[in-house]
């Protein structure tokens, strides 16, 4: 199976350090998603990954191998970094066609992946007839051209429409049933959420965190509890009593910290507090993110690069 | 990773890209119609410059084809979609190379023998010999694709169609109307003079048809050697 390999790398840029002692493995049979602002870095370590930028040192490799090492990499390593990399005077099948011929691919590959992308029956037109989304499905096809064992795709969502996030979402959760290795970049939390298994996060160049979605959100953020009433300073006085810590949201409803329905519906009934509403609000990766993020205060100062 | 893949996927992207057939004919059209048009107005006394004197002005649509062949792969993040297929750099700029010379000289060919054969046509027994005018078909080939080539590594210098554009093309047009008539000596080793050498029957410089040519080999030679140093060098 194949990792991606990520050893110290770092990366200056006239003095500035876009990437800056990173270290993680993205493992295969799962979906791992690659988070951070603007400007943190992920761009900047995907090309690294590929051998398209020099590192100022440290190693990225692929399987144990340089990139630059792999005979033909598109067998093994797809990747979509920029959907304006096809020529707009060209067709999508030409742009395909000639990606596949230099890494020796049958152009029956090509027929798949424009199938598979939902392009086949625009396959045909110049590009420049398409729309960001067109072109995202674009990249992504030329990304599964060599039917490669690791998949790195750089905000794959941009553009598309709501039919074509759930494509990708499923698509990619696809890609790594099938034991592949996928690495997705987001700066969109809601989005990574709902495909990745993995997290690994970015900020300022450097590792914020690396490891499995669910216990990122759990670790980060307790779940609350959201309580409406129709007698609050009787509500407020129980909580107090049971010292449950309360705050006060905009239409007069209480969300509770640390706490949990089952507790908390009970002792309203034994004090007969009247219940309007008692609802578990899972914690999600936004808050997770905001409350990591937070905790890096130099971070939350910084305006983000574009 | 053999050249050959590399190749073939280098000449799918030139045929499948209308700019660039544009630019082949245009190489074609503009030598043998200039050329055409100046025989007719008998401007030159060298009979054989006096059928290939279009090639001056061909010689801008060889660059503009070799410059939009490079230009190609810096627009838009292509060429890193182009590098993570072949990693291998100098082997991708070789095929590049390869399969912008290959077009170009083909064309050139064609675009010499065509010119001779119009320009034997009109000038009649002032044209000349034919030994002479296959000299010049030849050698119009071979200087429209060393142009092609000079442009293709200076583009990929400069990294940028425009800006490549922008300083060849007022360079030939000054060059060859302006300099060139006033100064001899050093104007005679510039790329787009020397090969034109060839284009003469009898020539007074230090140059003959084939060092001519040579000399424009160098240039472009020099070109696409810096061309592949700064792709080497520099972040895709």
């Amino acid at each position: 199976m194949t990792s991606i390999d990520v050893h110290d790398l770092t990366k200056e840029y006239g003095g500035r350090r876009a990437v800056d002692g990173l270290t993680f493995r993205v493992r295969p049979g799962r979906v791992t998603g690659f988070l951070g602002p603007n400007g943190a870095g992920k761009s900047t370590t995907m090309r690294l990954v590929l051998g398209l930028d020099r590192p100022t040192s440290g190693t990225a490799t692929i399987g144990g191998r340089v990139y630059a090492g792999l005979g033909e990499p598109l067998r093994t390593v797809g990747a979509l970094l920029d959907a304006r990399a096809a020529h707009g005077s060209r067709t999508a099948r030409d742009h395909l066609r000639a990606l596949a011929a230099s890494n020796r691919i049958p152009d029956r590959r090509v027929d798949i992946v424009l199938e598979e992308t939902g392009l086949a029956s625009v396959a045909r037109r110049r590009v420049r007839t398409y729309s960001l989304g067109m072109r995202q499905r674009l990249g992504i096809a030329a990304a599964l051209l060599g039917d490669p064992d690791v998949v790195l795709l750089d905000e794959p969502a941009n553009g598309l429409d709501p039919e074509g996030i759930v494509w990708i979402r499923t698509l990619l959760r696809r890609l790594a049933a099938q034991g592949r290795t996928v690495l997705v970049s987001s700066h969109l939390m809601g989005e990574t959420a709902a495909f990745a298994d993995h997290l690994v996060i970015l900020g300022r160049g450097r590792l914020l965190a690396d490891t499995p979605v669910q216990d990122f959100i759990h670790a980060r953020v307790r779940p609350h509890v959201r309580i409406r009433t129709t007698d609050p300073a009787a509500l407020d006085d129980l909580l107090a009593r049971h010292g449950l810590d309360a705050s006060r949201d905009a239409d007069g409803a209480r969300t509770v910290r640390h706490a949990r329905v089952d507790d908390l519906g009970r002792i309203m009934a034994e004090a007969g507090v009247p219940v309007l509403e008692l609802a578990a609000r899972e914690a999600t990766l936004e808050e997770a993110y905001l409350d990591l993020t937070a905790a890096e205060a130099e971070f939350t100062a910084q305006p983000q690069e574009a | 990773m053999p050249l050959a893949p590399v190749l073939h996927a280098e000449w799918i992207k030139i045929r499948t890209l209308p700019s660039l057939l544009g630019g082949l004919a245009g190489i074609l059209l503009a030598t043998t119609a200039f050329s055409a048009v100046a025989a007719a107005a008998g401007a030159d006394p060298d009979p054989l410059y006096a059928v290939f004197s279009g090639v001056s002005l061909g010689q801008i649509a060889a660059i503009a084809f070799g410059t939009t062949a490079v230009a190609a792969e810096f627009r838009g993040g292509a060429l890193r979609l182009t590098l993570s297929a072949v990693p291998d750099r100098r082997r991708w700029f070789a095929a590049k190379a390869t399969a912008i010379a290959l077009p170009a000289l083909a064309v050139g060919l064609l675009t010499g023998l065509v010119t001779l054969l119009v320009g034997k046509a009109v000038l009649g027994a002032d044209g000349p010999t034919w030994t002479a005018g296959l000299r010049g078909a030849v050698g119009c080939g071979l200087q429209l694709t060393l142009m092609a080539l000079f442009a293709a590594g200076l583009a990929a210098v400069l990294r940028s169609g425009v800006a490549t554009l922008s300083v060849l093309i007022p360079f030939v047009l000054i060059v060859s109307f302006v300099v060139g008539d006033l100064s001899g000596g050093v104007a005679d080793y510039l790329p787009d003079r020397a090969g034109q050498v060839a284009l003469h029957s009898t020539w007074d410089g230090a140059l003959g048809p084939w060092s001519g040519l040579a000399v424009t080999a160098l240039w472009a030679a020099a070109a696409l050697l810096a061309g592949a140093w700064t792709l080497h060098r520099r972040d895709a």
